[in-house]
């Protein structure tokens, strides 16, 4: 649309735009390419969730939870069954904890890779995509030998997780961590050290370091300004704290950082998961019993549980209510701050090119803003 | 930290890194103001607001975490479901991140945030009857009532009327079956 000056120009960028990273659609007002304002709109893949769940029972419950962020299922599903067995005073085995952690870290690195062809291509280097998203696959595929799904994998359950690792899994895991650890030079020459993509990251996107942690970020927005926060380790659960790994930062505040903390984290979670085939015990039931379903009561409490996701700080708040469905369960993903009060503040005085790379780099998921 | 806010605060350790306050709704702004004063809890990190529609009351908890993101604190108060006394202060002067909370419990719950002036369309468009999330909406009922079925699915069956008239049907197949044996 025109305005009547014939000077301001207002766009929607999104919900169908390539370059946007889900359903949803930033309203710019533009003077030249340039932008003056810019408004978030979310709403285009609102399943009510959180409403459903209030009528369902835990395993009901449990199919739905997956399915509020497509790329990264697992820490929905991990903060899911935590916050269950908070509340109902649970405890899961050794081994199961480090199934888990070993099936997260798994997400972590396949979310990352999924990332990187998106970011990728926001840039125009659609080869960086191809690669990425074949290595993602092969994590897919042990995904799919281990749960049966590829994206959602409906494994982990309060009390522990549903089936044990088939023969020969973790080999099968080293190789495919071998694989990715044999690309990420690849990589490098390929994306993070291109010349294009330096051009168009460096000193674009900058978050102002001052407010980050008083605002609310997470994940790599708060990383890539150099500020070391990571629920692994500041608040740990499973045996996050039995295992050697850094919290990589960058300094820049801008998308090169975010994507450089991105990077770093892929081989993070690379040393997390050679830690946990060495260190997972052979031994242990993988899921602890439970109340059968219909009987499983919630007890009338609440409570806050939070998993590092490959994009930040995801957190849910449970209330129980003494029956066997869920009173409230609501849920808090890294996109509702940085899709809205952060990107509607990052895109001011932005090129209109960089919207699709600004929005990559803060790692927004629609789907779990409207939930 | 903990031992500050305990000296005038009435806390309940939930872990060893969760904490939760009950104040009433007039000690609201105090408690923020001097919690976000006096302490490492910086961040606003989410408002939840849950219905207890039997009580008629929505209770709501603001979750506070430090600076070093080690600790939550909940701070929780109920206000009544309906009426002038269901209306809360916004928190925007002190979190701006608040602006989008307010504004997705605003259309969920129909809460009313004093002072946030963006308390338009979150999720939803032009949504003009019961907020969503409040226990007595009926997504069935609101469903049936605003939608119709897609031209040609007219002959669309209830799933457990279907499946008993197939079951008859194969049973009926399967006598006929053994008696021509």
């Amino acid at each position: 649309m025109i305005a009547k000056d014939n000077r301001v120009i207002k766009i929607f960028h999104g919900p169908q735009h390539p370059g946007i990273t889900g359903n949803m659609s930033v309203e710019l007002d533009l003077v030249g390419e340039t932008i003056q304002k810019a408004r978030t709109h979310v709403g285009y893949l609102h399943r009510g969730f959180e409403k459903l769940i209030e009528r369902r029972t835990i395993i009901q419950a449990f199919t739905i939870v997956c399915r509020i962020c497509v790329p990264e299922p697992d820490p929905n599903e991990e903060n899911f069954a935590r916050a269950i067995e908070g509340l109902a005073g649970i405890e899961i085995s050794h081994r199961a904890k480090y199934i888990r952690v070993m099936v997260l870290e798994m997400a972590r690195v396949a979310a990352q890779m999924l990332w990187m062809g998106g970011q990728s291509g926001s840039v125009g280097l659609g080869t960086v995509a191809q690669w990425s998203i074949y290595d993602r696959d092969l994590i897919l595929d042990l995904f799919e030998e281990l749960t049966g799904g590829r994206v959602y994998h409906m494994y982990i359950y309060p009390g522990g997780v549903r089936r044990e690792l088939p023969d020969g899994f973790l080999e099968r895991l080293g190789k495919v961590l071998d694989h990715i650890e044999e690309k990420m030079p690849q990589y490098d020459a390929l994306f993070f050290e291109n010349s294009t993509f330096k051009k168009r990251a460096i000193g674009v996107g900058i978050i102002d370091k001052d407010l980050a942690l008083k605002e609310g970020l997470v994940g790599q927005a708060l990383r890539g300004c150099g500020i070391k926060r990571d629920v692994r380790k500041d608040n740990p659960y499973l045996v996050y704290d039995e295992l050697d790994f850094d919290i990589p930062t960058f300094e820049g505040c801008d998308v090169y950082a975010r994507a450089m903390v991105r990077r770093a984290e892929i081989k993070e979670s690379v040393k997390i998961l050679r830690q946990v085939i060495q260190k997972m015990p052979k031994e242990g039931e993988i899921m602890q019993k439970i109340p059968k379903h219909r009987k499983f009561k919630i007890p009338k409490d609440d409570i806050l549980v939070s998993t590092e996701s490959a994009r930040g700080e995801f957190n849910y708040y449970m209330a129980g209510d003494g029956t066997e469905k869920i009173r409230r369960m609501q849920v808090k993903g890294p996109s509702l701050i940085h899709g809205f009060t952060l990107l509607e503040k990052l895109l001011v005085n932005e090129e209109l090119s960089n919207v699709a790379m600004i929005m990559n780099s803060l790692g927004i998921c629609p789907p779990e803003i409207e939930r | 930290m903990i031992k500050i806010l305990k000296q005038h605060y009435e806390i309940e350790e939930k872990s060893r890194r969760l904490f939760k306050i009950h104040i009433k709704k007039e000690e609201f702004l105090k408690t923020l103001n001097f919690i976000g004063l006096n302490s490492n809890f910086i961040t606003l990190s989410q408002i939840t607001c849950t219905d207890w529609i039997e009580d008629e009351v929505f209770t709501l908890n603001y979750i506070l975490t430090t600076e070093q993101r080690d600790k939550n604190l909940m701070i929780a108060l109920s206000i009544p479901r309906e009426g002038k006394e269901s209306k809360l202060p916004t928190l925007l002067y002190l979190f701006p991140q608040a602006e989008v909370m307010e504004r997705d419990l605003h259309e969920m719950y129909g809460i009313e945030f004093i002072g946030n002036k963006t308390l338009f369309d979150f999720a939803l468009e032009n949504w003009n009857t019961t907020p969503p999330l409040r226990r007595e909406f009926d997504t069935l009922a609101y469903v049936n009532e605003q939608f119709d079925f897609r031209k040609g699915r007219e002959d669309n069956r209830d799933v457990k009327v279907e499946t008993k008239r197939r079951r008859a049907e194969a049973k009926k197949l399967k006598a006929k079956k053994e008696v021509k044996k």
